[in-house]
């Protein structure tokens, strides 16, 4: 807590797992600034010290690589909708990042990795990620180690520390053919989801044949229900099975969030709702 | 500024653009905040943690420590300079209790948020950390959160010596309610409860006290709607003569009743500004906005009804939970939704009991509406519940029972004067306006479908331009109309704008009242100091009695003027015409600036018929009001009964809960309209309150009385992206005595368009038997409402 906090801009990954390693608590990572400034404004967060890594050129930008695509953490939700490669190889990612909410503003300087490290239940990235079984690059002061997604979410302090740096997003191309949907419960336009779930699907004929589905901003964290939606597998599109995954997804949400979006015994049943509705959508768009 | 009117008509009438509209959209207009002072000082409140509480002891060393910190004040050092703040309206004067209310705290808070310490340092972030300094001992008590349990014989008492957690209890009504009761078919009961929901300007609150040792005067620049009344008030806490008092109110980023006055940090920035000798600011903050609560009252309403849906007699004993006591206005909304029941309909055996219960929830202030929004909601969401009880349609049961036009004036069992009115024929208008009758077929084909989709009417009385005795809720004001050597025209007028357009409607009355264009026209508000005595903005007052005020000074003006270009041109008075700057006579005209040139400057010969200077000032008091009590004991506060009608139409989601406005209609009588223009956009932005109240707008709190709702992440307010496609319609019926036959139009709606919703979701519903009648219809309340339907009622074959 400073009234007269100290402001860094390292000029490269080096120096900035220098600046992170050199400093105590207190230091608070910067890039689009839609995340800390309104915390700053309100009170909340009084830094002792910002690192600007908005500089930084090793982070921005996005790039298909042999091993998949890689999106550098302060690439702006803007360039996340609008890249070619995003929309033709990972069109979740695109759509879902085209679902923040905030309006054109943040779109255009909050970053994909602001969005990630905030952990906030309610955004809208981290569903399609863990769907997408992305991976990240991490910087800490010994170098950079990769991470995936999914097990970072299994970690009880649910998030990177502030020692941690998200360099890249790696993502596989989506599997040509594949079916997917993210659907967003939202009451109001000013208002924050209050339930979400992405889907991607595979069919044979009309027999779905894989299926992956995250529900969101109803627990602390997204929850991945594909292993409990498991048995979908070998069955086509029907009012029954709807009805199965809508039981299915509600029954895994054990933890519901109750807050101003909705209580608990809703936002539990929304989970079910949404996942059987982008289900639907994604075996729709799917073949 | 366009000049948009037609050749041949005047400007009254026309939907000219906004004089004053240019700054604050092109983001030049100076608001409060954007003035600062050489040695400007910030302030700092810190509030309460507890909703009650006794403070033992207050340490503010740590505070003090901090540099850049100039002064630290608690409530006993500042009771040693200042006194309490006066009420705007005392309950004392209408035989209730009343609280004494301090700028902070002494040695009890009973409320969350309430002020205990002030911080002044040289920014604002020094001054906001150094009073997370301050260590502040409290000795937390139970405190009282619902209004129920207030008046429960245990209940903890919110003001400590008070005997009861009541502000007072107000009887309203007359007729034979027995009789009523018993002759009728059926009655029908509707628990209606309204929540608590505020006003959210965009410019929050923000006060500059700047005291002058010099002249030992003080000068407060703030978001004031009523800067003469707050000077008095001032005057008072702060021990000063009003001669040595200023308020200025710059450009006002809306108000809807939330800045008038009474609140702690009005005198506290004079005082401390006069304390330490530099100027002292405070900005609130959103989550301090939030704290100012309104409207949050239970209702049970018994309509006493016939087969056919006549209402024979109407009971309703409500609570209003009001919070803790406040000097500001809020308490006296309760009283308001009363007094203008039954609203629009013709029932006159009434029995509605007032009780305005104090709880340990922050005080309320006026919200607009004051109340009467509230009437609303409850009458409208009981007509819709009987009517469907009776099995007829909810807008032939209106019909049956609104105050026919030929009824006017009408006096309510309350003790009320309606004015005019043509009810049902402003009902039929927003009916015909949306297309009521192809709605219902639509309605038919989507339940095929399985969609669900609701028609909802309301109405809402909204009489305006209040006054009640012995408080500076006044009925009239003043204005003044100058006239410069160069023949443009300045009027300084005592009502103020909250950002509703009424300087352009008064500029447009005065234009053609003088006979100039309307882009000469200056219009000066909100300084105590150059304005004529008035008292502001409240309850659609603005254009009724500034516009009246200023015709009539205008008209004084003329008057010299004509004289004069009569004696220039050697003409006849009667002869010599002015309109849009250019007078004449027969073929012969003369420029207004030679003339107004002459008025000042040949005062001993062609200008001796006339005293100078081109300036007038004169007063409008509308009639009807009667303060004079009648045999039992009523006012008639109000000179005008504004009123309109809304349908919504509306699609649930049964699935999520989710409702989605399709298409609104609004049908308005404010009397004759100056600017439709104008008219139009309130009567928009009055719907905005509605969905906002009906659906998302919600202050809440934890079982502790500690508020939860902080910002607008919490406090959803709709956007432009939850708001159908509006059609609007005008239906006047001008007031027989006011100016112009106005009715005042700023006020109306946010209860009428919030019943309209509710109602539509109600209608929506039907198949499910769901009957919501407590606000706001969130998503949840909703999904919920259809689930516990369907548990009742499983064998009904719905979705």
């Amino acid at each position: 807590m400073s009234l007269y906090p100290a402001f860094a801009r390292p000029r490269d990954l080096g120096q900035a797992a220098d600046i992170m390693g050199g400093l105590s608590t207190g230091a608070m990572i910067i890039a689009g600034g839609q995340e800390v400034m309104p915390s700053v404004n309100y009170g909340a967060l009084m830094p002792e010290v910002y690192i600007d890594v908005g500089q930084i050129s090793a982070l921005k930008g996005i790039a298909e690589e042999d091993d998949g695509i890689h999106i550098g953490s302060s690439t702006v939700h803007r360039d996340v909708q609008d890249s070619e490669v995003i929309q033709s190889k990972i069109p979740l990612l695109s759509y879902a990042a085209a679902q923040i909410g905030g309006g054109m503003q943040v779109h255009n300087r909050g970053t994909i990795g602001g969005n990630i490290v905030s952990m906030h239940p309610l955004y809208d990235i981290l569903p399609s990620l863990l769907a997408l079984g992305a991976e990240f690059d991490v910087l800490r002061g010994d170098g950079e180690t990769r991470v995936a997604l999914a097990d970072l979410m299994r970690d009880a302090s649910h998030g990177l520390g502030s020692e941690s740096l998200l360099v890249r997003i790696h993502l596989k191309p989506m599997t040509p053919g594949a079916g997917w949907s993210y659907e967003k419960l939202k009451i109001t336009a000013g208002g924050y989801g209050s339930a979400n779930a992405a889907a991607i699907v595979t069919l044979d004929g009309d027999k779905i044949t894989s299926l992956r589905v995250v529900v969101g901003a109803v627990s602390a964290l997204p929850i991945d229900i594909s292993d409990a939606l498991g048995g979908c597998r070998g069955q086509a599109w029907s009012d029954h099975l709807a009805e199965e995954i809508e039981e299915k997804a509600s029954a895994e949400i054990s933890e519901p969030l109750s807050d101003h979006q909705g209580d608990g015994d809703w936002r539990r049943a929304m989970a079910g709702v949404m996942a059987r509705r982008a289900v639907e959508a994604a075996v729709e768009k799917a073949g | 500024m366009g000049e948009q009117k037609s050749e041949t008509e005047g400007y009254v009438g026309q939907s000219v653009r906004t004089i004053e509209g240019r700054a604050p959209v092109m983001g030049k207009a100076t608001y409060t905040n954007d003035i600062n002072f050489p040695g400007q000082l910030h302030a700092h409140i810190l509030r309460s943690p507890h909703a009650a509480a006794n403070i033992q002891s207050i340490d503010t060393s740590g505070a003090e420590k901090v540099a850049g910190v100039v002064r630290v004040v608690t409530g006993a050092q500042a009771a040693e300079h200042i006194d309490p703040i006066p009420h705007y309206i005392d309950p004392a004067v209408f035989g209730g209790r009343s609280a004494s209310i301090r700028c902070l705290a002494l040695d009890h808070v009973w409320c969350f948020g309430q002020p205990v310490a002030v911080v002044v340092a040289e920014d604002k972030r020094t001054a906001r950390y150094a009073a997370s300094r301050i260590v502040v001992d409290y000795e937390v008590t139970t405190p009282v959160i619902d209004s129920e349990d207030a008046l429960k014989d245990d209940a903890p008492m919110v003001v400590p010596g008070w005997d009861a957690n009541m502000i007072m209890q107000v009887p309203f009504g007359g007729g034979d309610v027995a009789q009523a009761f018993s002759s009728a078919d059926r009655v029908i009961k509707t628990d209606v409860k309204v929540h608590r929901f505020s006003t959210q300007p965009i410019e929050t609150r923000t006060y500059n006290g700047v005291y002058d040792a010099g002249t030992d005067s003080v000068t407060l620049y703030g978001t004031v709607q009523n800067p003469h009344p707050l000077r008095n008030v001032l005057s008072k806490i702060l021990r000063m003569p009003e001669n040595k008092i200023r308020v200025h109110a710059p450009v006002i980023g809306g108000a809807f009743g939330m800045k008038m006055h009474g609140h702690p940090e009005e005198g506290l920035v004079c005082f401390l500004s006069k304390l330490i000798g530099q100027p002292v600011k405070w900005v609130e903050d959103r989550e301090e906005c939030l704290l100012i609560g309104a409207r949050e009252q239970v209702h049970s309403v018994e309509l006493a009804v016939t087969k056919d849906g006549t209402i024979l007699g109407l009971k309703d004993h409500y609570l209003a939970n009001t919070g803790a006591p406040s000097s500001c206005p809020g308490w006296g909304m309760a009283f308001l939704t009363g007094l203008t029941m039954p609203g629009p309909y013709a029932v006159t055996n009434l029995d509605v009991q007032l009780s305005a219960v104090v709880t340990n929830k922050p005080g309320w202030n006026a919200s607009r509406g004051y109340g009467k929004e509230v009437t609303a909601l409850a009458l409208e969401l009981s007509v819709d519940n009987a009517a469907r009880e009776l099995g007829i349609d909810p807008v032939d049961m209106r019909m049956r029972n609104f105050i026919k036009k030929d009824q006017f004036p009408y006096d309510s069992p309350t003790g009320l004067i309606y004015d005019s009115g043509d009810y049902a024929g402003v009902m039929q208008k927003a009916l015909d306006a949306i297309g009521y009758d192809e709605w219902k077929v639509k309605q038919e084909k989507a339940r095929e479908e399985g969609r669900y989709l609701g028609i909802g009417v309301g109405f809402e009385l909204t009489p305006e331009g209040g006054t009640l005795p012995g408080t500076f809720v006044a009925g009239y004001d003043s204005s003044t109309v100058r006239v410069a050597p160069d023949g443009s025209v300045r009027v300084l007028t005592g009502v103020t704008t909250p950002g509703s357009g009424n300087p352009t409607g008064i500029a447009q009355i005065v234009a053609d009242e003088l006979g100039v264009r309307l882009n000469t026209i200056e219009v000066v508000q909100g300084d105590t100091t150059t304005c004529p005595y008035g008292f502001g903005n409240s309850s659609g007052r603005s254009t009724i009695v500034g516009g009246g005020s200023a015709a009539k000074a205008a008209i004084e003006v003329r008057e010299k003027i004509i004289k004069v270009a009569a004696a220039l041109m050697e003409v006849d008075e009667e002869s010599v015409s002015m309109k849009d700057g250019i007078i004449a006579s027969g073929d012969k005209t003369i420029d207004l600036e030679e003339v107004c040139y002459a008025c000042y400057t040949r005062a001993y010969d062609v200008g001796s018929v006339i005293e100078p200077p081109l300036e007038a000032t004169a007063m409008f008091k509308p009639g009807l009001v009667r303060h004079t009590p009648n045999e039992k004991g009523q006012i008639n506060p109000y000179p005008s009964y504004s009123n309109a009608a809304y349908v919504a139409i509306s699609e649930v989601d049964v699935n999520t809960g989710e409702v989605k406005l399709l298409k609104f209609s609004v049908a308005h009588d404010c009397g004759n309209v100056i600017n439709p223009i104008l008219v139009e956009g309130q009567a928009c932005g009055a719907i905005m309150f509605g969905i906002g109240a009906a659906m998302a707008e919600n202050i809440t709190f934890d079982e502790n009385g500690r508020q939860l709702t902080k910002n607008f992440m919490d406090y959803v307010m709709p956007r432009i992206g939850d708001v159908p496609s509006i059609d609007l319609s005008h239906h006047d019926s001008p007031n027989p005595v006011n100016y112009k036959g106005l009715k005042g139009a700023g006020e109306a709606g946010v209860g009428g368009s919030a019943a309209a919703i509710v109602n539509s979701v109600n209608n929506a519903l039907t198949p499910f038997g769901v009957m919501m009648t407590e606000t706001p219809l969130t998503a949840p309340r909703v999904w919920s409402a259809i689930q516990a339907a369907k548990k009742a009622q499983p064998q009904r074959k719905v979705a």
